[in-house]
Formats: C-alpha cells, sequence, structure tokens
C-alpha cells in the first residue's frame, strides 16, 4: 500500500532523509521512532508530496505520489502533531467541508454519527472548534479519514501532547481502522504507543532507517533498550 | 469546479463569522448609500438651479427689448452645463471646471461658478462621492478580507490538510476569488442597481438607453477593477511569509497606487508640460489679435485691405456707398480674425492638455487606479474631454450669435447709424436656445481606449502571476 524505494532528501549539503526503503501494507501500522530532525516527519511529507525528494520514490497503492498527485491524495488522510481546523466553523462544518473536497457527499446525520463514534461528544459537534482541545480536533480528523474510506493514513506524532485517555482512545480508533485493512504510517516518540499499536516499529536517526521489525518481537522494555542505545551511538 | 464553490462557500462563512469583516462591510454600504445620496442631493439641486437660471436668461435674452444688435451681443447671454444624471456617482471635475460661461463679442470669457469655489482647501483631497469610496475605500477593505487568505492558513496549519484532501493551489486560489468577489458583489449589487434606478428616474426616456449602456460599462469596469484587487490581494498572500508581512504590503502597495503615483505623475505631465498662466495665455491673445498671427497684419491693416477689398467689389469709390453697412462688415471681419487666433492659442494649449492627458493615460499601466478613475469620469460625463467638449459647443454658439448681430446690422442699418438703428423680437428669437449633448458612449471609449488596455493588461498579467505562483507554492516550506 505504501512503499518507499530509495527515498532521499537532501536540503544543500544537509541530508534529512538517506535512501529510505520501506513497505507497509494494508492492516500494518508503522510506527517511526526517532528524536527530532531523524526525518520522521520529512518521510511523511513526501508521502504527502508536500516536498518533492531528492531521489527515490514514494509511492501510495503501486502509484508514484509525484506523478500521480491527486489520485494517491484521494486515498490517504493527514492528521499532523496538531490537527488545525477552521476555527469559525463548527466540527461538523469543517467535517462537510473536508469530505466534499474530497468528494464524499455524506449526510449531516452520518457525519454527525461519525463524529460520535470517533468519541467526539455530542454536544461539541455543533459548537465553533475554538471551543475545542487538542484531542478532539485528532478526533475530527479520524473522523474526517473514516468518512473518506481511507485506505492510508499518515499521522504525525498524532498523540503528542495528548493526555493517558485521549492518546488511548485515539489507539483505540486507530486499531478498528487497521481492521478494516487501513495501512498507516504513524511518526511518534511515544515508544509505548509504538509497541502497543503499532504492528511494525522502525527507529529512525539522522535521516537513516536504523532498524525495523515487527512490534511482537521484542518487548517494551527491550524497545526502549534499543532505542537508546541507538540514540545513544 | 465543485471543490472551488466548497472552498467559497466555506471562505463566506467564515468572514460572516468574523466582526471585523462585518464592521468593515457595513461602514462600506453606509459609504456608498451616503455618497449616493449626497450625490443625489447635489444634483437634483444644482440642476434645478440651472434650469431655474437658464430660463431667466433666456427671458433676458428674449425680453431684452430693441437695441442695435452689437449692443446685444455685447450684452451677451449665459449658458448653462447641464449636470449629467450619472455625475451622481461620479463627480469627476465637474466641482473644478465650473458650472456657467457668460457669452459675448470679441471675448472668450472663462467658465464661473466653480463648485470647488465655495468648499474649503480639504477638497483637493476629493469629495465624497460613491465613484471614490468603489476606487479607494473598497480595495482597502478587500486588503483586509483577503490580506491572510493564504498566510493564514499557512501559519495555522489548515493548508496542509487542504492540499492533503488533494486540492490543487490553484483550486484554493479561485475558490478564495470568487469568495471575496461574491462578497463584494452582494455588497455593491444593491447599490448598483439602486444607482440605475435612481437614474433612469431622473432621465428622460430618450436618454434612457444611453444612460443603461454606461451603467453596465461603469459595472463591468469596476468589477474589473476591484476583480484585480482582490487577485492582488490573494496572490500578494501567496508569496508572502506571514500575515503581518502580506498586510504591510499590501497597505503600502494601496498607498503607491492611490496617492503617490497618481500624485507623482501629475507633477511629472505637470513640469513635462507646464500650462501658460491665464494672464499670459490672454495677453498672447490680443498681441495676436492686434499685430496680426504673423506680426504684419496689424488690426488697421487689416481693416483696410477689406475696405479696399468692399470697394473693389461693389465697385464704389466710399463706403458710405455701399449697400450694406460696412461697420458691420468690419466688426464681423474683427470677430473671425479673433476667432481665428483663439483657435491657433487654443490649439496650443489643447495639445499641452492633451499631452499632460496622455501622461495620466500611460500611467494607468503603473496603478489601476488612474485607469478606473478616467474611465469612470469619462462615462459619466463629468471629464475634462467632455468639459472641453462642451466649452467648444459654447463657443460655436456664442459664434454663431455673434455672426447673427453682425450680419443684422451690416444688412439692415446703414454706415454711420449706429444707436438710431434697432433691432427687435424677431432676431432675438432666431437666436436658438443652446442645447447641448454629451458625447457618444462609443465616443468616450474610443477617448479612452489606453485606460481600457492599461485595465484588461492589469487582470492579465495579476492572473498569470497568480497561476505561476500557484504551481509553485507548497504548503510546507523547503
Amino acid at each position: 500500500m505504501l512503499e518507499a524505494i530509495d527515498l532521499t532528501k537532501r536540503y544543500g549539503d544537509f541530508t534529512a532523509l538517506q535512501s529510505l526503503n520501506l513497505t507497509i501494507n494494508e492492516g500494518e501500522i508503522f510506527c517511526l521512532l526517532g528524536a527530532n530532525g531523524a526525518g520522521k516527519s520529512t518521510t511523511i511529507n513526501l508521502f504527502l508530496n508536500f516536498i518533492g525528494a531528492t531521489s527515490g520514490s514514494a509511492k501510495i497503492n503501486d502509484l508514484d505520489v509525484t506523478k500521480h498527485a491527486r489520485e494517491t491524495k484521494q486515498l490517504l488522510s493527514y492528521i499532523p502533531e496538531n490537527l488545525m481546523l477552521y476555527k469559525n466553523l463548527t466540527g461538523l462544518e469543517n467535517l462537510q467541508f473536508f469530505c466534499g473536497l474530497g468528494g464524499k457527499h455524506q449526510s449531516k446525520g452520518e457525519l454527525e454519527e461519525l463524529l460520535e463514534q470517533s468519541g467526539l461528544q455530542t454536544d461539541f459537534i455543533n459548537r465553533r472548534v475554538d471551543n475545542y482541545s487538542k484531542g478532539m480536533r485528532q478526533k475530527v480528523g479520524i473522523a474526517l479519514a473514516r468518512a473518506r474510506g481511507s485506505k492510508v493514513l499518515l499521522l504525525d506524532e498524532p498523540t503528542s501532547g495528548l493526555d493517558p485517555k485521549a492518546s488511548n482512545e485515539f489507539s483505540e480508533l486507530l486499531l478498528s481502522m487497521k481492521e478494516k485493512g487501513v495501512a498507516t504510517l504513524m511518526a511518534t516518540h511515544d515508544l509505548f504507543r509504538a509497541k502497543d499499536t503499532g504492528t511494525h516499529i522502525g527507529i529512525m536517526k539522522e535521516g537513516r532507517l536504523l532498524e525495523k521489525f515487527e512490534s511482537q518481537e521484542v518487548s517494551f522494555r527491550d524497545l526502549e533498550k534499543l532505542y537508546l542505545k541507538h540514540m545513544h551511538n | 469546479m465543485n471543490s472551488v464553490f466548497l472552498i467559497a462557500k466555506k471562505e463566506i462563512l467564515i468572514a460572516l463569522r468574523q466582526k471585523v469583516i462585518r464592521a468593515l462591510a457595513i461602514v462600506i454600504m453606509v459609504l456608498l448609500s451616503v455618497a449616493l445620496y449626497a450625490g443625489y442631493v447635489a444634483y437634483d439641486q444644482q440642476k434645478e438651479v440651472i434650469e431655474n437660471a437658464r430660463k431667466e436668461k433666456r427671458e433676458e435674452w428674449l425680453t431684452q427689448g430693441d437695441k442695435h444688435p452689437h449692443i446685444a451681443a455685447h450684452y451677451g447671454t449665459f449658458i448653462f452645463k447641464p449636470k449629467t444624471i450619472l455625475s451622481l456617482f461620479d463627480f469627476g471635475l465637474d466641482t473644478f471646471t465650473g458650472t456657467s460661461v457668460y457669452l459675448e463679442a470679441h471675448y472668450q470669457h472663462e467658465f464661473m461658478f466653480r463648485p470647488a469655489q465655495d468648499h474649503s482647501s480639504m477638497i483637493r483631497f476629493g469629495e465624497l462621492s460613491a465613484a471614490l469610496v468603489l476606487q479607494i475605500l473598497v480595495p482597502l477593505l478587500l486588503i483586509f478580507l483577503a490580506f491572510p487568505a493564504f498566510t493564514k492558513e499557512r501559519e495555522s496549519g489548515t493548508l496542509k490538510l487542504l492540499i492533503s484532501q488533494g486540492v490543487s493551489c490553484t483550486t484554493i486560489v479561485w475558490g478564495k476569488i470568487v469568495a471575496y468577489l461574491s462578497i463584494l458583489l452582494s455588497i455593491l449589487a444593491p447599490f448598483f442597481v439602486i444607482a440605475f434606478i435612481l437614474s433612469t428616474m431622473l432621465a428622460n426616456s430618450e436618454t434612457i438607453p444611453d444612460i443603461a449602456v454606461r451603467v453596465v460599462l461603469l459595472v463591468i469596469i469596476y468589477v474589473v477593477y476591484l476583480l484585480i484587487f482582490v487577485a492582488f490581494s490573494v496572490w500578494v498572500s501567496m508569496r508572502s511569509s506571514t500575515s503581518k508581512n502580506a498586510l504591510l504590503t499590501l497597505l503600502t502597495c494601496w498607498i503607491l497606487f492611490m496617492i503617490i503615483i497618481p500624485k507623482t505623475t501629475a507633477n511629472f505631465g505637470e513640469s513635462m508640460y507646464p500650462l501658460p498662466s491665464m494672464k499670459i495665455y490672454r495677453e498672447a491673445i490680443q498681441k495676436d489679435i492686434k499685430s496680426g498671427l504673423d506680426g504684419k497684419a496689424s488690426t488697421s491693416f487689416r481693416q483696410n485691405q477689406l475696405k479696399k477689398e468692399y470697394l473693389q467689389q461693389y465697385a464704389v469709390d466710399s463706403i458710405h456707398k455701399l449697400p450694406l453697412n460696412f461697420e458691420g462688415v468690419r466688426m464681423q471681419a474683427g470677430e473671425d480674425y479673433g476667432n481665428k487666433v483663439y483657435d491657433v492659442h487654443w490649439a496650443r494649449l489643447k495639445k499641452i492638455f492633451d499631452n499632460q492627458n496622455r501622461i495620466a493615460s500611460l500611467s494607468s499601466f503603473i496603478t489601476p487606479y488612474l485607469a478606473i478613475r478616467n474611465l469612470s469620469m469619462g462615462l459619466t460625463a463629468t471629464d475634462l474631454y467632455t468639459s472641453i467638449h462642451f466649452q467648444k459647443k459654447t463657443e460655436n454658439y456664442r459664434r454663431e450669435l455673434v455672426r447673427k448681430m453682425n450680419n443684422d446690422m451690416a444688412q439692415n442699418s446703414r454706415y454711420g447709424e449706429f444707436y438710431e438703428y434697432k433691432a427687435g423680437k424677431n432676431l432675438w428669437n432666431s437666436i436658438k436656445e443652446f442645447e447641448y449633448t454629451t458625447m457618444s458612449v462609443y465616443e468616450i471609449v474610443s477617448l479612452y481606449k489606453t485606460e481600457l488596455i492599461s485595465l484588461c493588461c492589469w487582470a492579465v498579467l495579476i492572473f498569470s502571476l497568480l497561476g505561476y505562483s500557484s504551481r509553485k507554492i507548497r504548503p510546507v516550506y523547503e
């Protein structure tokens, strides 16, 4: 579903991402771990075609994201660290707007139901987004991904700054989407969440993917040791 | 296309929920209403004053009693410039060009009763007309509306979310332009409808088609002008790193376009092609009348030549024996020569005006404000060309009036007979009342081709820049 082939991004002499090779299949959640500047967000921005690759290619459903920008974006949903919606619109209006842009026209009732299913409190659905917490906005993001029927989720530190309850609810939502065959690439600092939610984990440092493995292969403690070992080297 | 309308709908909804935008829209509507009402009141009052004065002066001319035709020619009459209906929308130069002129033999008098004379020096900054609001203040509203079009999306992170939905930047650009234009038209549409209804109510049935064409053209050029500002604001927002930078850039451009460039080009035009003072202009005419255009044919020389010609033509040895009053012939010949001299000097003056106007027209390629200002004045018949056109018609009327007086004197009186001969009502009635029809729309448009082309060039340039930049834009800086 998601494939990076020798994906490289350089800014002058600085290499943000070096020859990344990665495949994420349907129903997989690939968690990218790494310190700030490791190349996690660069990877996501390359899949989104927000920035151009220096060499290599990023593919979604076998389509190159640069050559098929519109088609590949129809397949994905993106939730950044701090999902910003239009503050002067309600959660429902935001959802209606973004769904409409993706060509998915659903009734108001269906969208309200999706927002509820995504964990947004009913009395907040028709309130303006400037009254929302970060967790609430992330839930609108998940509702959007569901409404669009996205096959791919690109998440850039989505649980950063969320309280444990909201973070747990978010993980539950990801797992429910995984069950539906959604392929997810998530950049995160949260080792616990990566181990708990991810099917696969990759550790990045200075633009390189140093290691990748199935999350079942390691215990949380081993993951922590492995991560710290790479960070200290 | 659907995405364009979705984005437009979202933008409109957001704008409507912003107090600042609502307040600005109300301010613009109030200003337009006040300006239109003030224009209507000024039009109505001046029309009544002019109409009463016209009737009074015509009556005075017709009932002046029996007198010598040349005395009547000096008694003269007043001509009043009719207020054009669309001047309630754009006062143009009417405030400065004067509303009436005194016509008499030998002299081309200046226009009198300039409304600007009754105002304080603040009039130099412009009167509050609907045109002023549309030309200067509405672009300012657009700047406040559109400056964060892209920067805010980028700053808040919504641009990433928008583009991740598969929407192209071109679609976003068009969505925003459609939104801002819709907001603008919803503010302006009622105003244009009221202005049109008011104009047709005040017009007589013959002039309604002409007014309708002018109003339609005004609507088109104003929409294009404001569209240029919408697109320009969106483009600047797209190219700016922050909302603050976008606002500062746009406000700087507004000051340049509306104040600095128009003033600078006007000063440049004046210094490149300076006008002579009225005193010098008048003295030069009098000198050429006295000494002749070539400096050789003085008044007495010309009169002697004329006398010789007439004596030869009628084969007589004395002007007393001529079958007509030579004094009338001499006066008309003097009048004709004076007109010839005036035409030469006026042509020189007109050339200076034309050169200054050419600079003003070409300057519309530097600021679209000059293009709309000139076009708007032209279509509302409050511009310099209309003023000159009216002046030319009044001068022709004056010449015809004086010619008839002199001819009557020549035909019906005898040489040496002056106070003894008196003309009456029949002669005064033979002078038809002055009627003025403004230039046709076609004539006006052909005079402002440069402005029309420049407005089109501005539109093409801004949309090309938008097209180019929207293909280059990325939601994150690389």
